[in-house]
C-alpha cells in the first residue's frame, strides 16, 4: 500500500516537471504564433488569444522588409558556413582520431581551451582582421570566422571513434587513397554524424547575430535576424509585425530538424553500428 | 599462384620489439595457417604481409619481388578480415567489384568476375542486398566473395570464423577448404583456433611472443614437436607433461618419474647424463591398457564424449594427468586408476624445453 502510494507521487512529480518544461519550451511559439495575428498594443497588454490581424501583419512586414534579398543573404551564409564547418571539422575530428602522432593530444587539449574563450574576447581583433583583410560588410567576414568549430570537430573525433579500422584496412588493400578512403568510405559511413552535425551548425549560424551585426553595416547584406532586430529596436516597434518576421525565420530551422530528425537522434548515438 | 618469403622480418613498436626476426618460405598454393596464442604477433605478421603494418627490417619478397614498401594493392594479396569489414553503403555487388572499380577495370569485366565469385559462392540472390541485411555466414562469404574477384596471388585470412557460431565455422571451415582446391589458390590463414589449423593447413607456423617456434605440417607439429610449446599448443586435450630425471641401471638408460616411484621411461639417446631432470610428455591418446609403464592416479572429473571418454586424474602432488579411453563408460569420480602407456610413446624434454631427440 505505501510502495503504491509512493509510485503514484512520483508518477505526479514526474508527469508534473515533464510537463511543466514543456510547457516552458511550447509557451514561446504559442505566444509567437498568436502575437503575430493581433496589433502590437494587444500584444503589448498581454493579450494571448487569436486576433484578426495577421493579414496586416504580413502586409507590413513584406512593405518594410525586402524579404527574398534577406532570405538570400541568411540563406547564403547559412550554406557556406555550414558546409565549409562540416568539411573543415569532420576532416580535423577524422584526422586527430585516425593519425597518431607525438604532439596530437597536446594539440587537440589546445584546440578545445579555445572552446572557453567568450566570443566577446574574439570580436575587436576579428573585427580588426577583416578589416584588414577588406572584408567588413561582406558574407566571407561572416563566414570565415565560424568554419573552424572546435566542437564540430570534437564532435566528429568522438564519433569516429566508433569508425571500424577494418573498413580503413579493407579500403587500402582495395588500392584507395587516403583522401579516398575519407570520401567514398568515412563520409558515406558516417551520414548520421554529418546529419547531425548539418542540423546543429545550420541552427548556428542561421540564428547567428551579434558577428554578422557587427561586420554586415549595409542593409543589402543584413541577414534575417539583424532585420528582426531592427525592427523591435525602432522608434515604435510593430510586435506584430516582429511575430511574423520570427516566425518566418523559424521556419527553415524548423523544416530542417523535422526533416533530419531521424538521423539526428541516430548521429547522436553514433553513426556505426 | 605464388611464393612468398620472409627474411629475418621484424616488426617494433618504439622500443617494443614483437616480430623478432621470421624467416618462412611459403610456396605456390599452399595453405599455411599462423597460430599461437593471443598476442604472439600472427596478426601483425599477416598485416605486415599485407602491407597495412610497416617492416622495421628484413625482407618480404612475393614471387621474388621486394614488397616492404609496395602499396597494400600492388602486392598482389587480398585480405578477408575478422569482422568481414564490408562497406556498410555499398549492396554485395557493388562491395565485391569495389576494388576493381578503383583499378580502372572496364564494368563488363567487373561484373563478369563478380557473377564468377557469386557463383562459386552461391551469392547470387544476395547481390542487390546490403550487408547489414546478411547473416553473419553469409557476410563472410561476401568477405572471401570480394577477395576472389581481384584474382590475388595470395589469399590472406585474418581470423575469419571467430565471429561466427560453431555450427556456421564448421560449415565456413569446409567452404573455405573446398575454394582451396578449387582456386588452387595460395592461402596464408591466421587463427588462435587449432582445429582450423589442423583441418586446413598444409603447413602450420606456430608463433610465440612474435617468434616462430616451428613450422611443419599438422601431423608432423603433432607427432613430432620442437619444443614444450609446440607440444603443449598442438593438440586438444593438450599434451601431460611430468616431470622426471635421467638414470642409468642395468645397463640402460631411463627416465624415472620422481613422483611416480616404479615408472621408468627408457631412453634411447647417448647426449644425456644421469641427473639431468627433464619433461616427460604424453598425450592423452596414448593411455593403453596394454602400456608396460603405468602411473598410479585418481579420477578428479570425466567427459564422455560417447566415442571416447576424457578423465581428469590426479596424482598425490596434486598433478593433473588426461587421460582419453574407449572404454570410459564404467569410470566414476574418485576410483583410483592405473594410467599405463607405452614408454616408446612418450617425448622428451630437456629443461630449456627443447625436445630430446
Amino acid at each position: 500500500m505505501r510502495t503504491s502510494t509512493a509510485n503514484i507521487a512520483s508518477a505526479i512529480l514526474t508527469y508534473g516537471f515533464v510537463g511543466l518544461m514543456a510547457f516552458l519550451s511550447v509557451f514561446p511559439f504559442i505566444w509567437m504564433a498568436l502575437g503575430a495575428t493581433n496589433s502590437s498594443i494587444d500584444i503589448i497588454k498581454g493579450r494571448l488569444a487569436p486576433g484578426e490581424a495577421l493579414a496586416t501583419n504580413i502586409a507590413n512586414f513584406f512593405t518594410l522588409v525586402n524579404v527574398p534579398l534577406v532570405f538570400w543573404n541568411s540563406a547564403k551564409v547559412t550554406i557556406f558556413a555550414t558546409v565549409l564547418t562540416l568539411a573543415v571539422s569532420s576532416l580535423a575530428g577524422y584526422g586527430f582520431e585516425i593519425f597518431r602522432s607525438r604532439h596530437r593530444e597536446r594539440l587537440y587539449r589546445a584546440m578545445l581551451l579555445t572552446l572557453m574563450i567568450p566570443f566577446a574576447a574574439l570580436m575587436i581583433p576579428l573585427f580588426i582582421m577583416m578589416g584588414k583583410m577588406g572584408l567588413i560588410n561582406t558574407h566571407i567576414a561572416v563566414v570565415l570566422p565560424t568554419i573552424g568549430s572546435a566542437f564540430i570537430v570534437f564532435y566528429f573525433r568522438q564519433s569516429t571513434k566508433a569508425f571500424p579500422s577494418e573498413l580503413r584496412d579493407a579500403a587500402k588493400v582495395d588500392g584507395l587513397k587516403e583522401w579516398q578512403i575519407f570520401l567514398y568510405i568515412y563520409v558515406p559511413v558516417m551520414r548520421s554524424t554529418y546529419a547531425a552535425a548539418f542540423i546543429i551548425v545550420f541552427m548556428t549560424a542561421w540564428n547567428n547575430y551579434l558577428w554578422p551585426l557587427i561586420v554586415l553595416q549595409s542593409n543589402e547584406t543584413k541577414t534575417i535576424t539583424l532585420v528582426i532586430s531592427s525592427l523591435a529596436s525602432a522608434y515604435y516597434p510593430d510586435y506584430g509585425v516582429v511575430m511574423v518576421g520570427t516566425i518566418l525565420a523559424t521556419l527553415p530551422t524548423l523544416a530542417v530538424f523535422f526533416f533530419m530528425q531521424r538521423q539526428f537522434v541516430q548521429g547522436m548515438l553514433g553513426s556505426v553500428k | 599462384m605464388s611464393e612468398l618469403q620472409l627474411s629475418n622480418v621484424r616488426k617494433s613498436y618504439g622500443g617494443l620489439e614483437v616480430i623478432k626476426g621470421v624467416d618462412l618460405d611459403i610456396k605456390s598454393g599452399e595453405f599455411v595457417v599462423f597460430v599461437g596464442p593471443s598476442g604472439c604477433g600472427k596478426s601483425t605478421l599477416l598485416r605486415m604481409i599485407a602491407g597495412l603494418e610497416e617492416i622495421t627490417s628484413g625482407d618480404l619478397t612475393i614471387d621474388d619481388m621486394l614488397m616492404n614498401d609496395v602499396d597494400p594493392s600492388k602486392r598482389g594479396i587480398a585480405m578477408v578480415f575478422q569482422s568481414y569489414a564490408l562497406y556498410p553503403h555499398m549492396t554485395v555487388r557493388e562491395n565485391m567489384g569495389f576494388a576493381l572499380r578503383f583499378a580502372g577495370v572496364p564494368k563488363v569485366e567487373i561484373e563478369k568476375r563478380v557473377m564468377e565469385a557469386a557463383n562459386i559462392l552461391e551469392l547470387g540472390p544476395l547481390l542487390d542486398r546490403k550487408p547489414k541485411q546478411l547473416s553473419g555466414g553469409q557476410r563472410q562469404r561476401v568477405a572471401i566473395g570480394r577477395a576472389i574477384v581481384r584474382h590475388p596471388k595470395i589469399f590472406l585470412f585474418d581470423e575469419p570464423l571467430s565471429n561466427l557460431d560453431a555450427e556456421l565455422r564448421v560449415h565456413m571451415r569446409i567452404e573455405i577448404a573446398r575454394l582451396h582446391k578449387q582456386l588452387a589458390a595460395t592461402i596464408i590463414y591466421v587463427t588462435h583456433d587449432q582445429v582450423e589449423a589442423m583441418t586446413l593447413a598444409d603447413k602450420i607456423v606456430v608463433m610465440r611472443a612474435g617468434v616462430v617456434e616451428q613450422v611443419g605440417s599438422p601431423l608432423d607439429l603433432y607427432d613430432d614437436p620442437a619444443n614444450l610449446f609446440v607440444a603443449g599448443f598442438i593438440g586438444s586435450p593438450k599434451m601431460n607433461f611430468l616431470k622426471g630425471v635421467i638414470e642409468t641401471g642395468d645397463g640402460e638408460v631411463y627416465a624415472r618419474l620422481p613422483d611416480y616411484a616404479d615408472t621408468k621411461v627408457p631412453v634411447a639417446l647417448t647426449h644425456v647424463a644421469p641427473g639431468m631432470p627433464i619433461t616427460v610428455g604424453i598425450r592423452p591418446e596414448h593411455f593403453k591398457e596394454q602400456g608396460s609403464a603405468s602411473l598410479d592416479l585418481t579420477i578428479d572429473m570425466l567427459e564422455h564424449l560417447g566415442g571416447e571418454t576424457f578423465a581428469y586424474a590426479r596424482h598425490g602432488n596434486g598433478e593433473l594427468v588426461v587421460i582419453e579411453t574407449k572404454n570410459g563408460r564404467g569410470l566414476k569420480s574418485g576410483d583410483g586408476i592405473a594410467a599405463r602407456f607405452d614408454p616408446a610413446c612418450a617425448l622428451l624434454f630437456d629443461e630449456s624445453g627443447k625436445r630430446l631427440r
